[in-house]
């Protein structure tokens, strides 16, 4: 499903945050990217989305096949790759009904399915809806505006559930969330679980996979994997923190 | 090229005119009126309210009054059509249609007539509109009206008298090289109360010249709405005098998609206290268009509130304007008005200027202004376009979110909202913004 060889990039300032990552997450597993504060987690996810604001010196990225890299962040998506944002961006004056509906079908229309009319698209909207206990008034307002923080971050698994993707890469989605909105965004990532997706978690704390528990799980430190494992390592580094990885948690 | 030069043929066209069989006074007026024309010249860059407003498309070749030989179909007016209005009205190259047109059932106390129709029966009604033809900051083409205009519309209502469906005014342009000289009148009694939407169209390189006289009655209420959207070639320029009584509202919204040059000026006065006014508009330009918005609002009594939002997004070659001045004079005490410009500059050839100003001779009163001038944010932008949204999509998508932002403004009128919502996403179909 995604390769990933001796990826090294660097941010605008010309600092270089990733130097030489390596990583093969294979269709059907769940993956877990661990780390401390600064290690690179969130440029991985930005090089991998497509994020402006890196610039990738070296390495390949593979993606079914495809060079991802060589996508736009749109055409990503509609290849199947989704990001679960950190920090989900508020758009005011974009309805959220309105919004979903055009990723949806842009999507669709990418995998030779046809557009969902408006009754369709409600009721695929209301089962999902349904998963994550979110409100159907949440939907009429501007994309992530006025949600709380769990809400947004309950709203991004949402849109993954409508969007359903090949490739989730779901940054720091655990953060921030008190243990009901953690369980909610769980369950609708276990929803997700199948033979055909893959599902990449980049997290600092380990909570998130006692309810999501991975196939894999690797340490990220200073730009480059570090130690990779089974759910074990997980558990491993709960118990003795990132200190033993060369950065301060 | 000399100032004179450029006047003449407007001159020529005055003495040229058929005679009509007006009123005496009209025809004084009309004299002095074109004398006015051609001591004023045309506004110079120099002139602050004009430095940003480039008038050599007007200049360029001259503009006499259509003869009224081009006809327009039902066809033609169909597309900008406002679905809710009651009444209807069609003026094509400035002259009344018609055929075009359905008045429909009026209450008693209601006027509602193309001009040249009350010039016939009812000229006492016109006869304010011409009133200050000179004394509006010595505009020459509000003077240049006063003497060539052969038409426009009068909505006049007397005391307590209240329309409940919508007016619609439909401007169609179409003769090259020609000019039509509109003159508009909307005379609200005390205590009355009506929504006229304006609609401003066409196809060719015509200049229209609109000016609208609105006098708001003591506890009145008017909406007044505007959709301007003209060809690449066309000249579009309107003035509306606003004056406000005693508790009166006003409210207008101007959705202005451009022409070759365009320009709305709106003076409102307050004359008696508790009166409120909102301006709102966006202006949307791409392409080569210039489009300006100027206001004056003149608060000459107390306890008056200004509630004022613009917005311009500019691409392409495009110019956005925006003029503002909130007077506030020294008996206007406890004078309530704010003002803001917000502004989308998409690419680096497009230009926005914006001149939002206060000027405030009284010690208690509450104002604000303010402005800005952006690009489309790239955060959104880029969420958006993770979420499989193509990139052309997802800016039309934000483009589209800042301009229905004062849409949102007019309270209460689902329709009209909706209306101004179908034209803006029409317009953003049209082209990469």
């Amino acid at each position: 499903m995604l390769e990933i060889r001796n990826l090294h990039a660097r941010i605008a300032d010309g600092r270089e945050i990733l130097k030489g990552i390596d990583l093969a997450v294979a269709a059907g597993e769940v993956h877990a990217i661990m780390g401390p504060n600064g290690s690179g987690k969130s440029t991985l996810a930005g090089v991998l989305s497509g994020r402006p604001g890196y610039e990738v010196t070296e390495g390949s990225v593979t993606y079914l096949g495809r060079d991802l890299l060589a996508l736009g962040p749109d055409e990503r998506a509609r290849a199947g790759v989704f990001l679960a944002f950190q920090y989900p961006v508020e758009i005011p004056g974009v309805n959220n009904m309105y919004f979903l509906r055009a990723a949806l079908n842009s999507v669709r229309r990418a995998r030779g399915e046809a557009d969902l009319d408006a009754g369709q698209f409600l009721k695929a909207v209301r089962a999902k809806l349904k998963l994550l206990e979110i409100g159907e008034d949440l939907l009429q307002r501007g994309v992530n505006v006025g949600f709380s923080g769990g809400e947004k971050k309950r709203n991004e698994i949402f849109q993954m559930a409508m969007l359903e993707p090949r490739l989730a890469i779901l940054d720091e989605t655990d953060s921030g969330l008190d243990i009901d909105a953690l369980r909610m965004v769980a369950r609708g990532i276990n929803a997700l679980r199948g033979p055909e997706r893959s599902i990449v978690m980049i997290t600092h704390y380990q909570r998130l996979l006692e309810h999501v528990v991975p196939d894999r799980v690797h340490v990220l430190s200073g730009g480059r994997i570090v130690k990779s494992g089974g759910k074990e390592l997980a558990l491993e580094l709960e118990l003795t923190g990132y200190g033993a990885y060369g950065d301060a948690a | 090229m000399s100032a004179f030069a450029d006047l003449e043929p407007y001159v020529e066209a005055f003495k040229a005119r058929p005679e009509a069989a007006e009123p005496a006074w009209l025809a004084r007026r009309r004299e002095g009126a074109i004398r006015r024309f051609s001591e004023l010249g045309w506004p110079s860059r120099k002139q602050e309210a004009w430095r940003f407003t480039d008038l050599r498309p007007l200049q360029r070749v001259s503009f006499p009054p259509a003869a009224g030989a081009c006809r327009a179909s039902a066809a033609d007016v169909s597309p900008w059509r406002y679905p809710a209005a009651g009444h209807r009205l069609v003026l094509v190259d400035g002259a009344f249609a018609p055929e075009l047109s359905v008045i429909g059932d009026l209450p008693k106390g209601a006027w509602l007539a193309s001009a040249a129709e009350t010039l016939r029966r009812r000229p006492d009604l016109l006869e304010p509109a011409l009133r200050e033809t000179d004394t509006i900051g010595a505009q020459p083409f509000v003077a240049l009206n006063a003497a060539l205009f052969a038409d426009g519309f009068v909505l006049a209502l007397e005391p307590g008298v209240a329309l409940d469906r919508t007016i619609e005014i439909i401007h169609l342009g179409r003769a090259a090289e020609r000019s039509s000289q509109l003159r508009n009148l909307i005379q609200l009694g005390a205590g009355s109360r009506a929504t006229l939407i304006e609609t401003y169209a066409g196809e060719g390189a015509y200049w229209t010249n609109a000016v609208g006289v609105v006098a708001v009655g003591a506890g009145a209420a008017l909406r007044h709405a505007k959709v301007q959207d003209e060809g690449a070639a066309a000249i579009h320029l309107a003035h509306n005098r606003v004056e406000l009584g005693r508790d009166a509202r006003y409210e207008s919204f101007v959705l202005s998609l451009g022409a070759r040059l365009s320009r709305h000026d709106v003076h409102a006065r307050f004359d008696g206290e508790g009166a409120a006014c909102g301006l709102f508009g966006a202006t949307l330009l791409r392409g080569e268009r210039e489009g300006t918005i100027a206001s004056v609002v003149d608060h000459a009594a107390p306890g008056c509130v200004t509630r004022e939002y613009f917005k311009t997004v500019a691409s392409d070659r495009a110019h956005g304007v925006f003029l503002g001045t909130i007077g506030v004079r020294p008996q206007a005490q406890r004078t309530d008005a704010n003002q803001l410009s917000k502004n989308l500059l998409l690419g680096r050839r497009a230009a926005i200027d914006t001149k939002p100003e206060l000027e405030i001779l009284a010690d208690d009163v509450k104002c604000s202004h303010g402005a800005t001038v952006g690009d489309l944010d790239d955060a959104a932008l880029f969420y958006l376009e993770s979420r499989g949204i193509p990139v052309v999509e997802a800016r039309r998508m934000l483009i589209e979110a800042f301009a229905a932002e004062v849409i949102e403004r007019i309270e209460d009128d689902v329709e009209l909202r909706a209306h101004l919502g179908r034209h803006l996403a029409r317009w953003l179909a049209g082209g990469a913004g």
